[in-house]
């Protein structure tokens, strides 16, 4: 029994190695597993990584020859608050790209901007926001910003007493960036391309050359197939994993502030889980044609709805009840819980359960779905 | 000889149609058996069945004295399959290959020296893809017998295979018999059956319509009258081109 037990385990162990070696030969493979996520992750990264800090973009026409005016525009292009648009000159091109939103609002400096009037001692002026109705709250803001800007200039030039001040104070608490959100979302996206996409391509194929139905003549069982490929997976996918970490953390400076180890065995479970749903579509489809449909219907919802490319707190709440249910919502609330909330296996008890409970499921119909033809 | 193969009225339908309809025969140890028949006879179902891959409807078909139909997971330690058009994932090595059949039987083999068995020593590090059609079929052929088999299918394998490669895996196959294997395959060339053959079974619609060598069939039909219209020639156009360009297995055959 042991000796039976242990050509079990060698029958598994080879053909792990062999498909992991395959696996890292075949560059597509590799472009698909790594490769592509990491586009994602530089793409939604580079679209979150100025969420620390607010900017406006705008165009600024200076009609004024003033010193002070000129010494206002410099000012503002050197800030970081304003993008300033250099391109624009007049208004009417500023309001051309305001009505494509490429700008979110114009400042006009008049021309007796910044220039001393009558016997005043010092120089004075009304700068202009111009926008457009989709713009508001971003004209709003850019109002008070440029208001307190100008405050700060009025008491050095006019002492005012200023008897009810502002004072804003930062906790040093962190707390959530959106790419935190994001970065756990992308790991979630990447699950599914490895767990759910590999499979279900790889194995219509390998029944259409017979390759399955030759296996099937030997003594293979079918636990012994799915187990080497959940290990082969499961290997690949933290190495794929771990890239997109190493990159999160040096290029978007990603915090993990949860155990690494949990993390790992966390993402192990993930990765098996979501490769149960690949291999029961993979397994039961005769072709690709049969498979494509059906996978589209599972996968597309855990796509848009797990928090994968936006968080789910954005959603209607009737609308997060249910996306709380699908499989990859617990692996990537997990992965979030743990890493960047630094959580413990304890705490996030609700997660774990969801996805074994999955687990059971989706491996009593892979079992059952499986045909080797 | 000792019947390593016994079938009895093997049965199998696919909806109106009865497949295989009540075939018998048995295969001694060592012996080449071939099934011959048209396309749609049979043949392949009959295999199938014998192979585990098919339930059998009726009948039955013992293996070394084991049922096919109860104890198909034993079965599978005694045979080894040759499929119609071998395949393999690509990105794979020869050795790997083969590593990897027999670690299917919880087994670990000298695998250079199943490559020699088939003169594949030279390409052992190449990928399966850029072997050519016969040399994936010795390839096929070398890890169906990975576990010491003691029976050995091969549906249709010389299809598509130039002449040359054609004789290469007859003598491949001559030298699995010779180890005392139990060889049955089903072709569509009659040369083939004639030459490779001990006994060979004709189906059609499902039935056996004769099963004998191929010299006493041949007597057979010579003793019921049949002349053939044409004078015998003493060579055919086959012999005619393996004189022109020999019988040397050409590169990537």
């Amino acid at each position: 029994m042991k000796n039976s037990f242990k050509k079990s385990l060698y029958t598994v162990m080879t053909f792990v190695r062999i498909s992991t070696k395959r696996f890292f030969r075949d560059k597509l493979a590799l472009f698909f597993t790594i490769g592509f996520p990491l586009i994602f992750l530089f793409v939604f990264g580079g679209l979150n990584s100025g969420s620390g800090e607010v900017s406006f973009n705008v165009a600024i026409i200076n009609q004024s020859d003033s010193q002070f005016a000129t010494d206002f525009v410099k000012q503002a292009k050197e800030g970081k608050i304003l993008k300033v648009n250099d391109e624009v000159t007049n208004l009417d091109e500023a309001k051309q790209k305001m009505s494509r939103s490429e700008i979110d609002a114009t400042i006009v400096l008049p021309d007796d901007f910044g220039k001393v009037k009558g016997d005043a001692a010092y120089p004075s002026g009304e700068a202009n926001i111009i926008y457009t109705q989709n713009n508001q709250s971003s004209a709003a803001a850019l109002s008070s910003i440029l208001d307190a800007q100008f405050k700060g200039i009025n008491s050095s030039l006019v002492t005012n007493v200023t008897p009810f001040t502002v004072k804003s104070e930062q906790l040093n608490e962190r707390s959530l960036s959106a790419f935190d959100y994001t970065f756990a979302g992308l790991l979630g996206f990447a699950i599914i391309g490895m767990g759910i996409f590999g499979p279900m391509n790889v194995f219509p194929e390998l029944k259409k050359m017979g390759i399955l139905r030759r296996l099937s003549t030997t003594p293979l069982k079918v636990w012994q197939y799915f187990l080497a490929t959940m290990i082969g997976q499961a290997a690949i996918g933290l190495i794929a994993l771990a890239i997109m970490f190493i990159v999160a953390i040096l290029v978007f400076h990603l915090e993990v502030v949860g155990n690494w180890f949990e993390l790992a065995i966390f993402l192990v479970l993930g990765i098996t889980m979501i490769l149960g749903i690949g291999l029961a579509l993979g397994g039961w489809a005769k072709n690709e044609r049969q498979v494509a449909p059906l996978g589209n219907i599972i996968v597309f919802p855990m796509m848009f709805l797990s928090g994968t490319f936006f968080p789910r707190y954005l959603m209607p709440e009737w609308l997060q009840n249910i996306s709380a249910f699908l499989p990859l919502t617990p692996v990537i609330d997990g992965i979030r819980l743990i890493a960047t909330e630094g959580r413990h296996f304890i705490d996030i008890l609700p997660q774990i359960g969801l996805i074994g409970a999955w687990m059971i499921i989706i491996y009593f119909l892979a079992f059952k779905l499986f045909r080797w033809e | 000889m000792a019947d390593m193969i016994v079938v009895k009225n093997l049965k199998k339908r696919y909806g109106d149609k009865q497949a295989v309809d009540g075939v018998s025969f048995s295969v001694k140890k060592g012996e080449i058996f071939g099934i011959l028949g048209p396309n749609g006879a049979g043949k392949t179902t009959t295999l199938e069945m014998m192979e585990t891959l098919r339930p059998i409807d009726g009948g039955s078909v013992k293996i070394d004295g084991i049922d096919v139909g109860k104890n198909p997971d034993a079965i599978k330690y005694i045979i080894g399959v040759q499929p119609q058009t071998p395949a393999f994932q690509d990105k794979t090595k020869l050795t790997e290959v083969i590593e990897m059949f027999a670690a299917a039987y919880g087994e670990k083999v000298d695998v250079m020296a199943f490559l020699r068995d088939v003169d594949l020593e030279e390409k052992a590090n190449a990928y399966v893809e850029n072997l050519s059609g016969g040399q994936k079929q010795r390839l096929s052929i070398t890890t169906a017998l990975v576990h010491g088999p003691k029976v050995f299918f091969l549906d249709e394998p010389t299809t598509g295979l130039d002449p040359q490669a054609r004789r290469h895996l007859w003598e491949l196959i001559q030298k699995v018999r010779d180890k005392g294997i139990s060889v049955i395959m089903t072709t569509h060339y009659m040369d083939e059956a004639e030459i490779l053959c001990d006994r060979i079974a004709v189906m059609d619609n499902g039935k056996i319509v004769a099963i004998d060598t191929p010299r006493n069939l041949i007597k057979a039909l010579l003793k019921r009258g049949f002349k053939k219209s044409q004078e015998v020639q003493q060579a055919n156009l086959e012999d005619v081109f393996i004189d022109l360009t020999g019988k040397d297995l050409r590169e990537g055959a």
